[in-house]
């Protein structure tokens, strides 16, 4: 599997226009930023379309990648997570009920979240989310991971709009505090 | 709105992906201003990163990178040309790493010099085309610097024909007739600054032909026999 030095690596040369790297690049990256796509759109049409243009973004905006700002897989991922959220929050709100693989992800589960999350940085944000309340470590993987909504995290918990808006502010900056500098 | 907390509130939840729609296109339009704004996005981004972990990769359709190549340029090289080469560039570390291992000196000797006249020099732009009759039987591989405009030619699987000689042409509509490259060798690869007196936008836009002449080349100084293999440039940095 391609390293972030690699992958950094390749993407100073996309920015020279090299396809090789790009294809390289795609072959590296592609699976996981489509199931990011994927999970937050539920809807393969719409997700084929958003990581097309998420890679031609990519290859056109390599140039502004920053390794000493992001590492180059969470800068690819941004990208892919920003167009499929403005493409997510473009239609009517799907309805959680019409979708129930979105609930398989173990989302509630403190010790599935640390089995998952290995690696030093992912442990540590495992045990920042450990420290969070049930409801709101899995309202904020459902938010992240799933592109809920607002307005779906408030028909989804059965509470008003705002008071899901403090608990997502409040979940954050403990997070924050958490994780430190 | 400009309190760092409410800045960074507004990146944190940006980033979390709760906002509507209006509220996301203010901050998108916002961060190309607002550097603290960005910045903080972008620690954000890299905090909640390895959420993503969370998330099962699930293969694209086969199709989307040909789609991706037609969306950048109308011309794009097709991936089957890149699916080429990157092949044949695994298949050639292969033979640089087998060569370090062969116990026979001259065999390793051969492949390292081989090998070593193909290898630019790292993060130089160049050009590179595969030579081939069709996608399933590359024949040669031309590398070319941009900078010198100086042409290595690799033979991937050309096979040698009795009392016959692989001519490489330069074939371009402003250059009227196919200009010779010279001869070349279906056994080892060589280098050669033949393209130097050639401008950079001719080369690029060029084909590649390589023709079967009589052994020592064409005696005419224009193709002879048929044209076995052609190719055009891409560009690559390695």
């Amino acid at each position: 599997m391609a390293s972030a030095e690699d992958i950094s690596a390749l993407l100073k040369r996309i920015a020279q226009k090299d396809r090789l790297a790009f294809a390289e690049v795609y072959r590296a990256t592609s699976a996981k930023l489509y199931g990011i796509i994927l999970r937050i759109l539920r809807r393969r049409d719409i997700a084929d379309e958003v990581l097309q243009e998420v890679y031609v973004k990519v290859w056109e905006r390599a140039g502004d990648f920053k390794p000493e700002r992001a590492s180059p897989i969470s800068w690819m991922a941004a990208i892919a997570r920003n167009r499929a959220l403005d493409e997510a929050r473009r239609k009517r709100p799907v309805s959680i009920e019409d979708h129930p693989e979105v609930q398989d992800i173990a989302s509630d589960d403190a010790t599935g979240l640390a089995n998952i999350l290995r690696g030093e940085d992912r442990k540590r944000l495992a045990d920042c989310l450990a420290q969070l309340d049930a409801n709101r470590r899995q309202m904020i993987v459902l938010a992240y991971c799933e592109g809920l909504s607002r307005d779906e995290l408030a028909k989804k918990y059965s509470q008003p709009v705002n008071t899901i808006k403090t608990w997502l502010r409040r979940s954050l900056t403990q997070l924050k505090g958490c994780l430190g500098p | 709105m400009t309190d760092d907390n409410d800045i960074d509130d507004l990146a944190a939840e940006y980033v979390l992906g709760t906002l509507d729609a209006d509220e996301r296109a203010f901050i998108a339009a916002r961060r190309q201003r607002e550097p603290a704004l960005d910045a903080a996005i972008l620690e954000w981004e890299q905090r909640l990163a390895p959420l993503s972990e969370l998330v099962v990769a699930v293969n694209p359709p086969a199709d989307t990178m040909a789609k991706i190549e037609a969306r950048i340029d109308g011309t794009g090289v097709p991936s089957s040309e890149i699916a080429t080469i990157i092949e044949l560039r695994r298949r050639m570390n292969f033979w640089r790493t087998a060569a370090f291992a062969a116990s026979a000196l001259a065999a390793s000797l051969i492949f390292a010099v081989g090998v070593k006249n193909f290898q630019p020099k790292p993060r130089q732009q160049n050009l590179v085309a595969v030579l081939q009759k069709d996608p399933a039987s590359p024949a040669f591989l031309v590398t070319v610097n941009v900078e010198d405009r100086v042409m290595t030619v690799q033979p991937v699987a050309a096979k040698p024909q009795p009392g016959k000689s692989y001519e490489l042409w330069l074939i371009q509509d402003s250059l009227g007739a196919p200009k010779s490259l010279g001869v070349i060798d279906e056994h080892s690869a060589m280098t050669k600054p033949t393209l130097a007196g050639y401008k950079l936008k001719i080369i690029e836009s060029a084909t590649f032909a390589v023709s079967l002449e009589p052994q020592g080349g064409s005696p005419t100084g224009a193709p002879t026999g048929p044209v076995v293999f052609t190719g055009k440039l891409i560009p690559t940095t390695r």
